[in-house]
């Protein structure tokens, strides 16, 4: 572990640095939540890819999952992972009213996909006879749908709590623009589960299930 | 070299009422103190764990027993293994990074003080949860009882038509519970680790425990999530008729297995590399040598827990996955051997022409070393095909595991206990005793393991609750359970030693070992905020610098 | 491995975000516990009671809010009573070394024989190794194929079924097999000699050319009709263990004769290379 002199000039040698520390607490703890939560969701995603196909009976993927309504959904989502960084901007220039503007929108675009979510779990019961025990895709389609709709609540609560905060004159722009950043990596986070979810369920597994049946998914399992 | 300003604060002077001391313990956010709860409840539930194994090995003592009836049995198993990896490993290992991290690496606290406190009491409740079940859980025909479906809960035993009532889902619950307490002391020790360190202390020179707590914290982290969704998807089929794990109906029992030991096998690693932090300490200390390989361990470690994500199917050769995945994961089983293999041999060329100091950490720590490779040796044989379809499920797979996870993490905790009394409580334990402790631990866990391995070879299939007489098992399991007492004898002399030291005994002193970490640096035990001034670091091994300011290691890096 | 920092220089005066806890601890709170608990009874109403789900969810919400009143807006913290607080961090100390003072840690081993010298004793072993192999095939067995077409076996399962006329006549493909193996193992184990050799207590040549190949030998023999039959079938104990010994002291014996140099742990790369420095600064 021999390295080269560093320059010498400096009244301090190179291995008093660091005085401060390297990394903010906050930003490595919300990282480390958020690599937990992806092996969370990983799991779920690798066991609905190793459903596909694998329900002879009951309701299948084609028939139910309709294209319209989800991508409404996933656009409204997606915007808002664009104005909750607006938002954050705007508070971290002292702008105030548009850091409540932005974050508002984020909300009710937020509360749209939750909504929308609702609506299209609604049909899929009520019209196509879908359950979570109809069969394997039912049940691997409302594990996780469901987990990442939880999860955008549990999103949507701490934005509401920050809006709130904002509102009663809690938040000092100066002060809490870096926890008010790093608080919204999680909602940047559902968002990009939602990108995996989106895929695998409305376009991967949204195939006719005699072509399925020779995709060589997961082979030994 | 280690003057301390006196802290004479009145407070320590008079004694505190029940009632006091009770809220300062409930409330505090100190690492300290949270460590110490985390190692004390983990021994009380090693000491539960302990009773459930001698009564199952009352029974198999000889053959055609009838001391417990076969439902007992399979709640004493599960229980036994459930309490064991969750309630006795995980959290003593946790405590122990709890305790150690911010004192090695120079810190005040945590990043996250409370969310410790939260993680430690989701451990607490988890396994009262999982203990309530023996009670109020509705179980087998009705009555309360325990889980019984195994430590790993094979699908489909655990469906509603092969497990009644409820208590698969207390087991469920309870460790899903405990698993978030995990998870976010994981997110805790991970900060700390990137985030706490004292000025000067780079990645490279923290000290291994340090390391071994990180990888373990990013295992954690990546293991069990999985098991967690497993959990909830097996709750899903239970409680709402979905078809997750029942083969019945759409369903896989092998998905299952794959989630399960995705989880489980690194669980193995988060349970030992601990262990190997707590030698890695421990043995420089007492051979006055610094650690062999300091780079080499470190990449070690890493490569162990990238390697160990890779090897979970090993567990499932019996499975019938086909010759690519049986070779696939036989391969990066022995693959897994390389990194441990250099850790077993740096260890060893630590002890190498060192001042060897025989106290009792380093009893312990010697016995792990032998232990483990004996374990290692073993899990080697599992890991070749042929051989696990002959032994897997059998009690020579018993045996392995024993010794990797008794011979090694138990070991391995009990060194570092009596290496870290004195910090802890600023009293010695009595050497002597400790050393009584080893040798009737020692030959009672060889007695109880060792012919678990023949016994096994011979054709006995593990968790059965008897066997009949002319198998040619009854010699092996009548040594096996005339270890149980001995063993028993040297866990009841360790509790007598901590009760007596604690009361009179030798005064530690700041630095009673000679070390050469920053934990040795503050007083015994050390103050609320660790160091009255943050300490600096100028290599691996701070203390030895400024002992030794002739001679540093500063130079040698 | 410690990469120049660039901030070295300028010693500011840390804030007190970036430095959690230089100058107070958190104070003790029972929201974590209030919190937890209530999350586990949310869990437990799933067994018991949906009543207790409900009183565990208002219990975490209570515990939540608390919980986040300990750290907002400012964490809430105590003090620490000791008065050195306050002042700046420390530099680390760092005395740089005397450029020749001498060792005051022992380091072992200090000299090694060149590793080239494992490479010549590898093969000059395997050459003796092959003498007295050849001499057991002559004198012993009538063919001097025999050894070679043995050793093949390791490699090649096709010479466990062959038959001993087979086995006594040259094969181009087994004898490919034996000899590269043959070479591959003494460079590997002539290597692990250079090594292991200063290593040993005393008297490394009879360690090496003696007791290893009388434990090796040994190993061999109580495993060998595990691994290789077709080998143990038709083996010589004596001569193997004459051969092993013969590579041993052979090997041994032209490492020895090299000399040894010294390691240069704990000196610099400049040091190493002679490198005059400036004003000993290096770390």
């Amino acid at each position: 572990m021999t390295s080269l002199p560093v320059s010498t000039s400096s009244a301090m040698p190179a291995s008093a640095a660091p005085l401060r520390a390297a990394y903010s607490r906050a930003k490595v703890g919300m990282a480390s939540l958020i690599f937990m939560e992806s092996a969370f969701f990983g799991t779920f995603l690798v066991t609905y890819l190793y459903y596909i196909g694998k329900s002879p009976d009951g309701p299948q993927p084609l028939d139910c999952l309709e294209l319209g309504p989800v991508t409404v959904n996933s656009v409204c989502l997606f915007a808002s992972s664009a104005t909750v960084v607006f938002a954050v901007k705007a508070l971290a220039r002292g702008a105030v009213a548009a850091f409540r503007t932005w974050l508002l929108i984020t909300i009710l675009l937020g509360l749209e996909f939750i909504v929308g979510t609702g609506l299209e779990w609604n049909t899929l019961i009520n019209e196509k006879g879908l359950t979570i025990a109809s069969n394997a895709f039912g049940t691997n389609y409302y594990s996780l749908v469901g987990f990442h709709a939880f999860h955008v609540i549990i999103g949507l609560l701490i934005l509401i709590g920050i809006l709130v905060l904002s509102l009663t004159g809690c938040i000092d722009p100066r002060r809490d623009h870096a926890r008010i950043d790093v608080a919204t990596w999680y909602w940047h986070f559902v968002d990009a589960v939602w990108i995996f979810v989106f895929a695998l369920v409305y376009f991967i597994g949204r195939v006719p299930q005699d072509f399925v049946g020779h995709i060589p998914v997961g082979g030994g399992l | 070299m280690t003057t301390m300003s006196p802290h004479s604060t009145d407070e320590t002077m008079k004694p505190l009422s029940f009632w006091e001391s009770a809220t300062r313990w409930t409330m505090s956010v100190d690492h300290k103190k949270l460590g110490l709860m985390y190692i004390a409840a983990g021994l009380v539930f090693f000491l539960i764990g302990g009773v459930e194994a001698a009564l199952m090995r009352l029974q198999l003592a000889r053959a055609n027993a009838g001391i417990i009836d076969p439902e007992t049995f399979n709640q004493l198993f599960t229980m036994h293994g459930t309490t064991m990896v969750f309630l006795v490993g995980m959290p003593v290992l946790l405590g122990f990074g709890n305790y150690l991290l911010p004192l090695m690496v120079g810190a005040r606290d945590m990043a996250f003080p409370r969310l410790n406190a939260f993680g430690f009491w989701l451990f607490i409740f988890g396994g009262m949860l999982l203990y309530f079940s023996y009670v109020g859980s509705e179980g087998l025909y009705g009555a309360p009882g325990a889980p019984d479906v195994g430590w790993f809960a094979y699908a489909p035993l655990t469906s509603r038509t092969y497990s009644r009532g409820n208590s698969t889902d207390y087991w469920i619950l309870g460790i899903l519970i405990s698993g978030i307490g995990s998870m976010t002391t994981a997110i805790n020790f991970i900060a700390t680790a990137i985030c706490m360190r004292c000025p000067g202390m780079t990645l490279m020179r923290m000290p291994m425990i340090s390391w071994m707590m990180l990888v373990v914290a990013a295992l954690v982290l990546v293991a069990v999530p999985v098991l967690t969704a497993a959990q909830v998807m097996l709750l899903f089929d239970r409680s709402f008729g979905a078809h997750f794990f029942d083969p019945q109906t759409e369903g896989s029992a092998i998905l299952w297995q794959h989630l399960f030991w995705f989880f489980g096998h690194p669980e193995v690693y988060i349970l030992v590399l601990p262990a190997f932090g707590f030698v890695s300490e421990i043995l420089p200390v007492f051979s006055r040598k610094p650690i062999f390989g300091y780079g080499l361990m470190v990449a070690a470690t890493v490569g162990i827990g990238f390697i160990a994500l890779g090897v979970w199917a090993h567990h499932m050769f019996v499975v019938g996955m086909g010759p690519t995945l049986d070779s696939f994961f036989a391969a990066s089983t022995f693959l897994i051997s390389v990194p441990t293999g250099i850790k077993i041999f740096n260890w060893i060329a630590t002890m190498w022409g060192g001042r060897l100091r025989f106290h009792t950490p380093m009893l312990f720590v010697t016995g792990f070393i032998a232990m483990f490779v004996l374990g290692g040796l073993t899990g080697i044989m599992l890991a070749t095909v042929p051989v696990d379809w002959q032994l897997s499920d059998s009690y020579f797979v018993v045996g392995h595991f024993h010794y990797v996870l008794f011979g090694g993490t138990v070991f391995g905790i009990f060194a570092a206990i009596f290496y870290w009394f004195p910090k802890a409580t600023g009293k010695m334990l009595d050497d002597h005793l400790g050393k009584w402790s080893f040798w009737l631990l020692f030959i009672g866990f060889t007695l109880t393991f060792m012919p678990m391995h023949i016994s096994g070879v011979l054709g006995m299939p593990r968790r059965i609750y008897t066997y009949e007489a002319d198998r040619g098992f009854e010699i092996w399991n009548l040594i096996s359970t005339i270890g149980v007492p001995i063993q028993m004898a040297g866990v009841a002399l360790f509790l007598w030693n901590v009760v007596k030291s604690l009361r009179n005994g030798k005064p530690a002193g700041d630095d009673p070992w000679d070390g050469w970490t920053l934990e040795w640096a503050t007083s015994s035990p050390p103050p609320e905020w660790n160091f009255d001034r943050i300490p600096t670091c100028t290599s691996a091994r701070p203390l030895w610098d400024k002992k030794h300011p002739e001679d540093p290691d500063a130079h040698y890096e | 491995m410690n990469a120049p920092q660039t901030h070295g220089k300028n010693a500011e005066t840390p804030h007190v975000d970036e430095l959690p806890y230089l100058r107070a601890i958190p104070r003790p709170t029972q929201w974590p516990l209030v919190t937890a608990f209530g999350c586990s009874l949310m869990f437990a109403g799933i067994v018991t009671h949906w009543a207790v789900s409900v009183v565990g969810a208002a219990a975490a919400l209570i515990g939540i809010i608390g919980w986040f009143r300990e750290v907002f807006p400012h964490e809430v913290t105590e003090e620490i009573p000791v008065i050195d607080c306050d002042v700046p961090l420390p530099a680390p100390t760092f005395i740089p070394r005397a450029p020749h003072v001498a060792h005051t840690r022992r380091i072992v081993p200090e000299a090694i024989h060149p590793y080239r010298s494992g490479i010549w004793g590898g093969l000059m072993g395997a050459a003796a190794m092959a003498v007295v192999a050849a001499a057991w095939g002559i004198i012993d067995a009538g063919s001097v194929w025999l050894p070679i077409n043995l050793l093949a076996g390791i490699l090649m399962p096709s010479v466990g079924e062959a038959s001993l006329e087979a086995l006594k006549s040259f094969n181009g493909g087994w004898f490919t097999a034996a000899v590269m193996l043959h070479l591959v193992l003494s460079l590997l184990v002539g290597t692990i000699f250079v090594v292991a050799l200063p290593m040993m207590p005393k008297r490394p040549l009879i360690a090496g050319g003696l007791i290893g190949p009388i434990i090796w030998t040994g190993v061999a023999w109580a495993s060998l009709h595990v691994v290789n039959p077709a080998l143990e079938q038709h083996i010589s104990w004596p001569w193997f263990l004459a051969s092993q010994i013969a590579f041993g002291f052979v090997c041994g014996g032209t490492i020895a004769r090299f000399n040894m140099v010294r390691l240069q742990l704990g000196q610099t790369l400049a040091q190493r290379l002679d490198v005059e420095q400036a004003d000993g600064g290096a770390r």
